[in-house]
């Protein structure tokens, strides 16, 4: 008997224990992602704040994912910003993108906030989807006194819904062409050959240095609509009109961006590959002899030591038909966001606003190490930025990017930015493999149109 | 013990107890299904009737899955889905048959080293086995230049970038990674067929391959059911081969119900209502399936 109530006692304990599982673990989670910042950071150990929001005065809680780029760029911030308010801590928790989107919506659709950081960053391509999806989530900081005019129109269009601004840009994603000029060299070319020309000229050196070395001018990931997009913004189109309804059909640029993308691919100035790594090593192996990206690909160019020197880099061959066309585009990039779970929305503007939107010093503090390029105008100014770079035979390339940021044509995402592009990607896979632009075209706009209704 | 089992015996019988704490040990679980398994599924389903984007929902009848049936991306992914399950499952199971009844052989040495071996593959993470899947059939992989080096090819086939080749690859790297998980339950079965059964056989010298079918397969068949099942379900929910494999490519040509239903949730601007409506979809169609062979595979004398 009295092993039976013993028994007894244990199997109840278990179930309770069970029981509060549930309520247990979400508190317990947060608090073990923590540990690392706390560990570091002791004065806000002993705070022992939640992943969450922070609620003490002093304390903003970040959510970014680059420890070499974004998060190294928010812990500079964070420096230049205590040297004006020694009380200030930031915690930032290393959160990947495919997280930060899965939590927003885990949070949003719950209606329960309160798991939100106070500041996270956004990917530009996702950002009106997000905000238009959950405006609940998000702070309108338009009143704040953060100089929104001191950056680029074109990257400022991403945060900016309905006039009113929900971030503060950051990294540029301004398209470049880099070339091997060693490459070009043995079929007679240089750099300049390659700046302020059209895409048909481009194809025209492009077969002739095939032809001559053997080396294709450009990779791409095949059933990656990158390039189409890029080259649709450099003449300032988009799949969606200013009422947000897809324009894949009767888009004159779209037409000739298939196009011209056809042609590339048949002349061999183009090869496309499976997957993201094998782009990379087509550019780290010389398999091409140059690509066409967002400056954000610099990082990974000059992972190979051995081609120092050997590159330049210039504009992008602009669209010659259509109205508008320009030799400037972007290509990625992100901004950060205040959510509405944020308790102290005057010190996270303020910290936003005296650094990453107003503090050329931070800029140029970031540059050397991370390669973080400023969306904010003024830094391209400075001297840091006009320092010329030996990897790129000498030239002054981050005064270069930056000229670049500020003339690229804002674009339209629209909402529905990730649906038209897979679509688009679709029509483009079957284009390639020879089938008729019109028709593959109107089964794109039909699928994007079927996928917005509700 | 028989002095207390006498004076609660006079309140309840013997069953009755037993009942009440089976009851009682059962409780736990049963909670924590319904809370984490039965509420989530009733919730879904009536998620499934209401349409909008993210939080901003309102109830729409069967909408949702009348607009099934016109969306093309759906029924493409349901065609690949269907092609899978018929070419793959079929050869993925008769496979594991032979290597199992191959095993089950009492003479064959090293025999616990082929069960591990075949048996390994179920081992690997989903995500990385179709990782260097997608290596293996790259234009520069291995595969490649094996055919290059044996003279088939002259340059490297882009497995990846055809219709078919790529739902082959698929096919072939889902046979490496179940058939020796799907052998281990033919196995296990196998344990329950007398070995002088086989050895009868051999006597009135019956042939290997007429011992396989007049023998294993009549009498594995529950077994054979049951992987059925499993495999059907398993295909249905297809989901790491496509999106870290192929991503779904070409053009949608490898694409599964599973990977459009996340791509709908949480790549797009997310329609709950009609990714939960696709969920119930799939579930209808593996209960359907499941249902069909059983009444086909399961007729016992």
């Amino acid at each position: 008997m009295k092993r039976k109530s013993i028994a007894l006692l244990l199997a109840a304990v278990l179930s309770l224990s069970l029981m509060g599982c549930g309520a247990k673990q979400e508190a317990a989670q947060p608090a073990a992602e923590e540990t690392t910042e706390a560990a570091t950071d002791e004065a806000s150990a002993e705070e022992a704040p939640a992943a969450e929001a922070s609620a003490d005065s002093n304390t903003l809680t970040v959510w970014c994912w680059d420890p070499a780029f974004n998060i190294y760029a928010m812990e500079q911030a964070a420096e230049v910003y205590k040297e004006k308010n020694p009380d200030f801590v930031l915690n930032v928790v290393e959160t990947p993108w495919a997280d930060i989107q899965t939590k927003l919506t885990t949070a949003a659709t719950s209606s329960d906030l309160s798991s939100l950081p106070d500041i996270m960053l956004l990917q530009d391509n996702a950002f009106q989807k997000n905000v238009i999806s959950y405006p609940d989530a998000f702070t309108d900081i338009s009143g704040s006194g953060i100089a929104f005019d001191q950056f680029g129109g074109a990257k400022l269009a991403y945060s900016t819904v309905d006039g009113k601004n929900y971030g503060v840009p950051f990294d540029n994603g301004a398209v470049i062409s880099c070339v091997r000029t060693d490459v070009l060299e043995k079929a007679g070319y240089t750099v300049d050959d390659f700046t302020d020309i059209t895409w048909s000229k481009y194809i025209e050196i492009g077969k002739d240095v095939l032809a001559k070395t053997g080396t294709p001018m450009l990779s791409m990931q095949a059933g990656e609509t990158d390039l189409i997009m890029m080259m649709l913004q450099s003449a300032g189109g988009s799949l969606f009109d200013a009422e947000g309804n897809p324009t894949i059909v009767n888009n004159a640029v779209l037409a000739e961006v298939m196009g011209v993308y056809q042609e590339l691919i048949k002349s061999g100035v183009l090869i496309e590959v499976n997957d993201w790594d094998q782009y990379i090593g087509t550019l780290t192996n010389s398999t091409v002899a140059g690509t066409i990206n967002g400056c954000w690909i610099l990082a990974s160019i000059q992972t190979a030591a051995d081609q120092s020197g050997k590159w330049a880099i210039t504009n992008m061959p602009k669209l010659e038909t259509v109205d508008g066309a320009t030799n400037y585009s972007n290509n990625g990039g992100s901004s950060w966001v205040v959510t509405s779970n944020c308790k102290n929305v005057d010190l996270a503007t303020d910290f936003l606003g005296s650094t990453f939107a107003g503090s050329v010093e931070f800029y140029e503090k970031i540059l050397p190490s991370s390669g973080a390029l400023a969306t904010y105008l003024p830094a391209a100014d400075s001297a840091v930025y006009g320092e010329p770079q030996a990897f790129f035979n000498d030239q002054t390339i981050y005064a270069l990017i930056t000229e670049f940021a500020g003339k690229v044509p804002s674009n339209n995402t629209g909402v529905y930015y990730y649906e038209a592009r897979d679509a688009v990607a679709t029509a483009l896979t079957n284009v390639v493999n020879g089938a008729d632009i019109t028709s593959e075209l109107q089964a794109a706009e039909d699928t994007v149109k079927f996928q917005m209704g509700q | 013990m028989s002095r207390a089992n006498k004076t609660t015996s006079q309140k309840l019988t013997l069953s009755k107890k037993q009942n009440i704490s089976g009851w009682f040990f059962l409780m736990p679980a049963t909670f924590l299904i319904a809370i984490m398994s039965f509420i989530p599924m009733f919730r879904a389903l009536l998620l499934s009737f209401k349409t909008g984007v993210g939080n901003n929902l309102k109830w729409a009848g069967i909408f949702n899955y009348q607009r099934l049936g016109q969306d093309t991306v759906f029924i493409q992914a349901l065609k690949n889905n269907f092609i899978y399950l018929l070419i793959q499952v079929p050869i993925m199971l008769l496979l594991a048959l032979v290597l199992a009844s191959m095993l089950n052989n009492k003479h064959l040495r090293f025999k616990g080293l082929f069960r591990t071996a075949i048996f390994l593959p179920c081992a690997t993470s989903l995500v990385s086995y179709a990782i260097i899947f997608r290596s293996l059939f790259a234009v520069d992989g291995l595969v490649n230049l094996i055919l290059i080096r044996l003279g088939f090819l002259e340059v490297g086939y882009n497995f990846l970038a055809h219709p078919n080749s790529a739902r082959m690859v698929i096919i072939l790297a889902l046979i490496w990674r179940w058939t020796g998980y799907n052998m281990v339950f033919y196995l296990a079965g196998l344990q329950n067929i007398e070995y002088s059964v086989y050895e009868a056989a051999m006597i009135d010298g019956a042939s290997p391959f007429k011992t396989f079918f007049k023998i294993t397969v009549p009498l594995l068949k529950p077994t054979i059911l049951l992987t059925a099942i499993m495999s059907t379900n398993g295909t249905l929910q297809l989901f790491d081969e496509s999106v870290n494999l192929t991503n779904g490519g070409p053009a949608n040509a490898t694409i599964t119900m599973s990977h459009y239903i996340y791509n709908l949730s949480f790549k797009y601007v997310p329609n709950f209502g009609y990714a939960a409506a696709m969920s119930y979809l799939i579930l209808i169609l593996v209960a359907v399936l499941a249902f069909v062979q059983m009444k086909v595979g399961d007729k016992r004398d």
